[in-house]
């Protein structure tokens, strides 16, 4: 069937298009249009709408053990939760599988990945995924805790080992891509250690947090594998070590890409009497001058949300800020990780600062291709504040209004009221959908180029911009019209994007032999069967680069 | 010779003329019930899916084991660990209570019969054992385990006890006297990393909750961490699946706008006595291995189950394949803390419970479309 969305503006940066044009669909697929273009099966009238390709977010806590360990322990916040269901904390938030899908489509994403996935934990993962409807979903898997890589680096195996390692990994756990978080951190927590910098060793190995990341970054390069590996720097959250680990990691990749996760947790600095200072700025012009260097935000909200992590030592240390106060800490193989709930509030300080490093951040790094749009969901905040953030970075009086509800002490501490630069819509579409597909090496999407994948977003311009981003007009997804005036029409299923690199036979064998002996497990637990998710079409394969 | 795989009040009948059966059941149900649930993530999909469609209450049967530990979770947090991580990494462990020797086997096994071989302080030292009880649950006799004698009933206010150490607050000499909570004490943060083993089931909301307070100001100091164990670890992988599905761990209801989740309200025993809400259960039962004792059934039931014997008493039941054993399937794995695939050992003509269930399902919109 040929669908044509007729006389729409459309905005397809990777494209070079920014104009008023028909966008034609067929089985599935972006097409060129037709020579008749009256031909057309079934019409959207998209007159005086912004046509974009449906929204990508490269970082978003959606599936997992971690996640749902956070539904667990905070049943409160659910909505049927409430003897008399209102406005909830996080009543809005998409809680459920079901919940998360649906949301995301009506706000236009189409592909969201799933950025903490533990080996361990991928089946998990992956059957929340394949019960989460509407959008495509990827996942990164999480090494660099894990005693099988840092044995390796101790002893010397070379490089192509550990990439056999790495791309057994991928393989078996269905992932797009390698994240490693507070690398060495975990492990040096269980040995009870409760600061870890980028130099620092882990005990009992000999390996340092900035080995770890230099071996992960070669073998992700070697193998082909798209995504730069995905990092969690050391420290998040500590004013002055926060900024120094991260300065650090970016002076660390030398050329080579990477990609840093959520950074407004790192910009700040011990400034001022209350030692908590923006450091914005100064990571801004880091980001700007290192072009091999890519970055999410991490952006901070205001109200009640749930940090989610496998940073072990980082959730331990901030379980006492819990709010309300209880927390639950894992002890897993590698990373292990923390569920701490949170309360953002506009009237504190720190808070308040918070949310404006991740502003300046967004404002001040100049590239946005190279800055991607993230809450790190729910950590910073919950993704269903994602309109608010786009007025935020569209509209500057929208920033001042909002600045004016700060603690005066706090608007002394930003640069953010001398910045005057507003996020067009070009850079918009730059920042969430043609450059995440880039990032990602999800080539199929993120533009609306003859051949793409039909996700496609349509959006009501005003000069709300919170409400122009909050409910699509019209969500395509594979062509199928999914969401109208921001409600879904249709509920289907889609897949989840994975790379499928040829683990190595030997190191297959080797591999087997390892969880046998050394946890008593079996290697095929932490595989990912086809069949087992109960989906016709589970998976979509992305190459990895020659 | 065929075999029977769907009966009605007791007698051979097409799985056809079942599946009407149990429609026209739940046709004329103010309030059902969807329980039991052992079955694979598959068929576990299926049945809420079922539930959401009826507007059915949903609970687990071995719920009642798994609740004490959900409840102390969420109410003040918890520390846990992965099994296989203590088996490499734990080298002091604490056994709590008198049954999680046997609950627990598997993992205290698994503990006794390996040695610590990572961390600094840990590899390659003797994993030294005590047990907390009225008797010794790890290794009687062994040198490397020691007894604290210690009666059910005490055991929270011991731990108390040893928190209130931990902290440097006075406390009560208690059932065990102050040298024996400076011993538990010492045990406990002399180690490397301590790993300490209960059955919440045992211990009750308080008492677990107890635990992890213990955990909580060990970790202030050293590591330690939890492996909690259950009697019925599907039950466990339930919870987590209802979870995600419907944003509660089991025990909910689908039967108004929003779930609804109600502990007391929803749990199995309540509404299969019928002293709850419910008037017709669905009752699943397809996993390996013996079933538990069940809760006594007042109420009209549709069975699923891979137990032919278990089907006299339905009004209809239909005989299914056994997941992981007959089929492919995911289960929960208490030795891995998460979900596991597992592939069919035999070759079965049975359908699974999601066939059934699905078919089910297709047959009530079926009746919707020709009511309307």
């Amino acid at each position: 069937m040929l669908t044509r969305l007729s006389g729409g503006h459309v905005v397809d940066p990777a494209n070079g298009r920014d104009e008023v044009a028909d966008l034609f669909v067929k089985d599935g697929l972006v097409v060129d249009p037709p020579a008749n273009a009256q031909a057309a099966d079934e019409t959207i009238d998209c007159t005086g709408l912004v046509v974009m390709a449906g929204a990508i977010d490269i970082h978003s806590h959606i599936a997992g053990g971690h996640v749902n360990t956070a539904r667990l322990l905070l049943p409160e916040w659910h909505r049927a939760f409430q003897a008399r269901p209102g406005e909830t904390a996080l009543s809005k938030v998409g809680w459920t599988t079901e919940e998360t899908g649906l949301l995301y489509a009506e706000m236009g994403f189409t592909t969201v990945v799933e950025p903490a996935m533990a080996p361990s934990s991928a089946l998990h993962a992956h059957l929340e995924l394949a019960d989460t409807p509407i959008i495509d979903k990827a996942t990164l898997v999480v090494l660099g805790n894990d005693d099988m890589l840092m044995s390796m680096i101790r002893e010397g195996e070379s490089e192509s080992a550990i990439a056999d390692y790495v791309a057994w990994t991928v393989s078996a756990s269905r992932a797009l891509g390698v994240k490693c978080i507070n690398a060495g951190g975990s492990a040096a927590f269980k040995e009870n250690v409760r600061r870890f910098d980028f130099d620092d060793v882990v005990p009992d190995y000999g390996v340092s947090s900035r080995q770890i990341v230099k071996t992960l970054q070669t073998a992700v390069t070697s193998l082909g594998i798209p995504h730069p590996l995905h990092v969690h720097c050391n420290n998040l959250g500590v004013p002055g070590a926060s900024s120094d680990s991260i300065e650090a990691t970016i002076r660390a990749a030398e050329g080579a890409p990477l990609h840093l996760a959520h950074i407004q947790f790192y910009g700040y600095g011990t400034e001022g009497k209350r030692r908590f200072s923006s450091r914005g700025q100064k990571l801004a012009e880091l980001v700007n001058a290192t072009p091999e260097i890519t970055v999410d935000i991490g952006q901070v909200m205001f109200g009640q949300t749930v940090t989610i992590s496998s940073d072990e030592l980082r959730q331990f240390a901030g379980r006492g800020q819990a709010s309300p106060r209880k927390s639950i800490i894992f002890d897993h193989e590698a990373n292990g990780g923390g569920v701490v709930p949170m309360n953002y509030k506009q009237k504190s300080y720190f808070n308040a600062l918070q949310w404006a490093i991740g502003l300046e951040l967004f404002l001040l790094i100049e590239d946005p291709s190279r800055v991607f749009f993230t809450t790190d969901h729910p950590n910073g905040a919950p993704f269903t504040t994602y309109p608010d953030i786009f007025a935020l970075l569209m509209d500057r009086s929208v920033r001042a209004k909002w600045l004016d509800a700060l603690p005066k002490s706090v608007v002394k501490m930003t640069s953010l009221p001398q910045i005057e630069r507003e996020y067009t819509l070009n850079e918009i579409a730059t920042m969430t959908r043609a450059s995440p597909a880039r990032l990602l090496g999800t080539t199929d999407r993120g533009h609306l180029g003859a051949g793409a994948v039909a996700d496609v977003a349509v959006y009501r311009p005003g000069d709300d911009k919170a409400t122009m981003f909050g409910k699509a007009a019209y969500v395509l997804k594979d062509g199928e019209l999914v969401v109208k005036d921001g409600q879904v029409v249709k509920r289907k299923f889609g897949r989840a994007l994975t790379l499928r690199p040829e683990p190595d036979k030997a190191m297959k064998t080797r591999l087997d032999r390892y969880f046998d002996d050394k946890y008593g497990l079996s290697a095929r637990w932490f595989e990912v069967p086809h069949g087992a998710l109960g989906r016709e079409d589970p998976f979509k394969v992305v190459p990895c680069r020659a | 010779m065929t075999v029977d795989t769907a009966w009605i009040d007791g007698q051979p009948a097409t799985r056809e003329d079942a599946l009407q059966a149990a429609a026209d059941l739940l046709g004329e149900s103010r309030q059902p019930f969807v329980g039991g649930l052992r079955t694979d993530v598959a068929g576990l999909r299926s049945a809420l899916s079922l539930a959401r469609r009826i507007g059915a209450v949903v609970d687990h049967s071995g719920s009642a084991a798994i609740y004490p530990f959900i409840v102390a979770a969420r109410e003040s947090g918890a520390f846990l660990a992965a099994p296989a991580e203590m088996r490499r990494r734990a080298d002091r462990v604490l056994i709590v209570g008198d049954t999680a020797a046997e609950t627990g086997a598997a993992v205290i096994g698994m503990l006794t019969e390996t040695a610590p071989d990572l961390g600094v302080r840990t590899r390659g030292a003797e994993r030294l054992f005590m047990s907390l009880g009225s008797r010794n649950a790890a290794s009687p006799g062994s040198l490397k385990t020691r007894h604290v004698d210690c009666a059910g009933g005490e055991i929270a206010d011991v731990l108390g006890m040893v928190r209130a150490k931990l902290a440097g607050r006075r406390a009560t000499e208690g059932a065990l006297g102050e040298e024996t909570i400076t011993t538990i004490t010492s045990f406990l943060t002399e180690a490397g990393f301590c790993c300490i083993v209960f059955s919440p089931a045992e211990f009750g909301e308080l008492g677990t909750e107890q635990i992890f307070g213990l955990l909580a100001g060990l970790n202030e100091t050293t590591r330690a961490s939890a492996l909690p164990v259950f009697s019925e670890a599907d039950a466990m992988g339930a919870a987590l699946q209802t979870t995600w599905t419907a944003g509660f761990p089991l025990r909910l209801s689908f039967g108004r706008s929003t779930t609804e989740h109600d502990a007391a309200l929803n749990a199995s025993e309540r509404q299969l006595s019928g002293d709850g809400e419910a008037d017709l259960a669905i009752l699943v039962d397809a996993i390996a291995g013996a079933s538990p004792a069940k809760s006594p059934t007042a109420i009209p039931t549709i069975m699923i189950t891979a137990d032919p014997a278990s089907a006299g008493t339905a009004r209809v039941a239909f005989l299914v394949a056994t997941a992981g054993r007959d089929h492919d399937g995911v289960l929960y794995d208490p030795r891995f803390g998460s979900f596991v695939a597992k592939a069919a050992q035999t070759k079965s003509e049975l359908p699974s419970v999601a066939e059934i269930l699905d078919a089910l399902t297709e047959q009530l919109g079926e009746r919707a479309r020709n009511a309307a």
